[in-house]
C-alpha cells in the first residue's frame, strides 16, 4: 500500500497544471495544441486516418487514462484494488454497454458501434465483439444474464413496455453505483469517505437531472414513475426528485438543497445543463483536495490521483474537440475543471 | 361594335389587374418587413441552438454525442403541398412526424436537439415564406406588365383602330350623304 501511495504522490507531479491547461486551450488551432501536448507526458499523438481528429485524440486520452488506472491498480493491496477496478473498469464498461445498447437499439452496424467504445477490455460483462454481434437487444440481454449485469437483463421486461432503453441505462447506472458502494464497505472506514462521496454526488446530481429532463418531457411521452426512476437516492431525497419531475419550480427546488448541491445545481437557473457537469466534476476535484490536505495517505492520495486523471482526460477532450471546431477559447474555457482550479 | 364592347371588357381587365398589383405590392411589402424580423430572429436563434450542441460536445465529448445522436429511430418527415393566395401559387411545408428525442438523449443533448429542432421548424418556415415572396414579386413582376402593356399598347392601339374605324365610318357616312345629295339635286333638276 504504502508503494502505491508513493507512486500517486508521484505520479500527480505529472499531471497536467492549470497553467499547462490553460496554454493548451489557449493554443492557436488543433495543430498547435498537439505540438504542445507532444511536450507534455502524452508525448507525439498519432492520429487515426478512418475518425475525425477530435475522436482520434479523444481515444489516445482515454489509452493514457486506462494506463495510469492499470499502472496504480496492479500495485495495490486486494481489497483497495477491488475497489479500484470496479470503480473504473465498471465505469468504463457502464459506458460501453450503454452505447452498445443505443447501438442495437438504433441498428447501428457492429463497425459503428465497436468505433464508439471506450478503449477498454471487458470486465464483468462477455467480451464486448459478442455484445455488438448480438442479433438484437433481446439476445444482447441474454448474453448479460447470469453476470455481473443480471439486473439489467431483468429491466427487459421494462424496455418493452416503453419501447425505449432508459429502464436499462438506469439499472446500468444503479447498478455501477451499488457496486462501487458495495466495494468500498470493505474498507477501513477512514478511507471510505472519498469514494462514497464522489459516488453519492454523481448519483444525486444525474438523479436531479434525470428528474428535470422528465419535468420537460411531452406528456404524451411514456416515461416512467418517480419512485421507479429514482429508487437509488443519497443527499437529494427522492421526494424532491419527485416533485421537481412533477413539475416543480426549479430555482425553488435548488435554492432548498444544501451545499454543494444548490451550488452545482445553480447553471440550471439559466438552463445551461452541461455547466452543471462541469461544477460537479470541479467539486469532485475540490473534494478529493480537500480530503488530500486532511489526510495525504491510505487510499486518499491513489484515488485523488485517479480523479484528477480522468477530469484531466475530460478537460483534454473538450479542448481538442473545441481547437478541431475553432471556438473561441472565452467561449468553452468555463467547461473546463482543470484551468480553472 | 365587338370591338367597342373588348375594350370595355379589357379596361375593366386593366383595373382589376392594377388593383391585383396594389394588392400585390402591400402584400409584398409587408413579406419583406416580416422576412427581415424572421431572418434576425433565425439568426439569433441559430447561435443560441450552436452554442447548446457546442456545450453538449464539451460535456460529453464527441463521441459520446455521436453515440447519442445515433440512437434517435424517429426522425423528422415533411410533406411540400401547394397553397394559393390571390392566385399565387408557393409550396407549403407539413411536418408529418416529428423526431422523438426526449427518451434517448442525455439531458444536455436533449436540450440541444430541442434547440436545433425548433430552428429545422423555423428554416422550414422561413423557406416557405421566402418562396411565398419570391413568387409574389414574381407575380406582381408579371402584373405591372401586363397592366403596362394593356396601358400602353394595346388599349391605345385599340383605341386607334376604333378611332381609324369610326373615322373611316365617319367619312363613308359623308361621301354618303354627299352622294345622296348629289342624287337628289339631280332628281329634282331633270323635274
Amino acid at each position: 500500500m504504502t508503494y502505491a501511495v508513493v507512486r500517486s504522490h508521484a505520479l500527480i507531479a505529472d499531471l497536467l497544471t492549470p497553467e499547462r491547461m490553460r496554454s493548451l486551450s489557449s493554443a492557436d488551432g488543433l495543430e498547435e495544441f498537439m505540438t504542445q501536448l507532444s511536450s507534455t507526458p502524452y508525448g507525439q499523438v498519432t492520429l487515426d486516418q478512418d475518425v475525425q481528429p477530435s475522436v482520434s485524440l479523444e481515444r489516445t486520452f482515454y489509452y493514457k487514462l486506462a494506463e495510469r488506472i492499470v499502472k496504480i491498480v496492479d500495485i495495490t493491496p486486494a481489497e483497495v484494488g477491488e475497489l479500484l477496478r470496479t470503480y473504473y473498469y465498471m465505469r468504463f464498461e457502464s459506458i460501453n454497454l450503454d452505447r452498445i445498447l443505443r447501438g442495437k437499439f438504433s441498428d447501428a452496424t457492429v463497425q459503428e458501434i465497436t468505433g464508439s467504445l471506450v478503449p477498454v477490455m471487458a470486465y464483468a460483462a462477455p467480451n464486448y465483439q459478442a455484445l455488438t454481434e448480438a442479433a438484437d437487444i433481446d439476445a444482447l440481454l441474454d448474453m448479460l444474464r447470469g453476470t455481473a449485469y443480471d439486473a439489467v437483463a431483468k429491466k427487459a421486461p421494462a424496455y418493452k413496455q416503453y419501447d425505449a432503453i432508459w429502464p436499462l441505462q438506469l439499472e446500468l447506472r444503479h447498478l455501477y453505483s451499488s457496486m462501487v458502494l458495495k466495494a468500498v464497505k470493505d474498507l477501513p472506514p477512514d478511507q471510505r469517505r472519498l469514494v462514497r462521496r464522489i459516488i453519492e454526488l454523481e448519483a444525486d446530481i444525474e438523479n436531479f437531472l434525470a428528474a428535470v429532463k422528465q419535468s420537460r418531457s411531452p406528456k404524451e411521452v411514456e416515461s416512467g414513475k418517480p419512485e421507479e426512476m429514482f429508487d437509488t437516492t443519497y443527499g437529494i431525497s427522492a421526494e424532491i426528485l419527485r416533485l421537481v419531475a412533477e413539475g416543480a419550480d426549479l430555482r425553488e427546488s435548488v435554492e432548498h438543497l444544501d451545499t454543494p448541491y444548490s451550488e452545482i445545481l445553480s447553471p440550471i437557473y439559466e438552463g445551461d445543463v452541461a455547466l452543471i457537469r462541469t461544477r460537479l466534476r470541479s467539486q469532485i476535484y475540490t473534494t478529493a483536495r480537500a480530503v488530500r490536505a486532511a489526510n495525504d495517505f491510505g487510499l486518499n492520495p491513489i484515488v485523488s490521483y485517479l480523479v484528477y486523471s480522468e477530469i484531466e482526460k475530460d478537460d483534454l477532450v473538450g479542448v481538442a474537440w473545441a481547437k478541431e471546431q475553432g471556438v473561441p477559447v472565452e467561449d468553452f474555457l468555463k467547461y473546463l475543471v482543470v484551468p480553472n482550479v | 361594335m365587338d370591338l367597342k364592347r373588348s375594350i370595355v371588357f379589357v379596361e375593366r381587365g386593366t383595373e382589376f389587374l392594377k388593383l391585383k398589383r396594389d394588392h400585390l405590392a402591400k402584400e409584398l411589402s409587408e413579406s419583406i418587413e416580416v422576412l427581415r424580423g424572421r431572418r434576425k430572429l433565425l439568426l439569433d436563434n441559430l447561435q443560441e441552438a450552436y452554442r447548446a450542441v457546442q456545450a453538449a460536445y464539451l460535456s460529453l465529448g464527441p463521441t459520446e454525442v455521436e453515440s447519442q445522436a445515433g440512437s434517435i429511430r424517429s426522425t423528422l418527415d415533411i410533406e411540400v403541398l401547394p397553397k394559393s393566395v390571390m392566385g399565387v401559387q408557393y409550396p407549403y411545408v407539413k411536418i408529418v412526424r416529428k423526431p422523438k428525442v426526449e427518451s434517448e438523449l442525455d439531458i444536455t443533448l436533449s436540450q440541444a436537439s430541442e434547440k436545433v429542432y425548433a430552428i429545422l421548424e423555423e428554416i422550414i418556415r422561413l423557406a416557405e415564406f421566402e418562396s411565398r415572396v419570391e413568387r409574389i414579386a414574381d407575380e406582381l413582376g408579371k402584373t405591372n406588365r401586363k397592366v403596362n402593356a394593356l396601358e400602353n399598347t394595346v388599349i391605345p392601339d385599340m383605341k386607334a383602330v376604333i378611332k381609324f374605324i369610326q373615322d373611316k365610318l365617319d367619312e363613308e357616312q359623308m361621301e354618303d350623304l354627299v352622294r345622296m345629295k348629289l342624287i337628289g339635286g339631280a332628281l329634282a333638276s331633270e323635274k
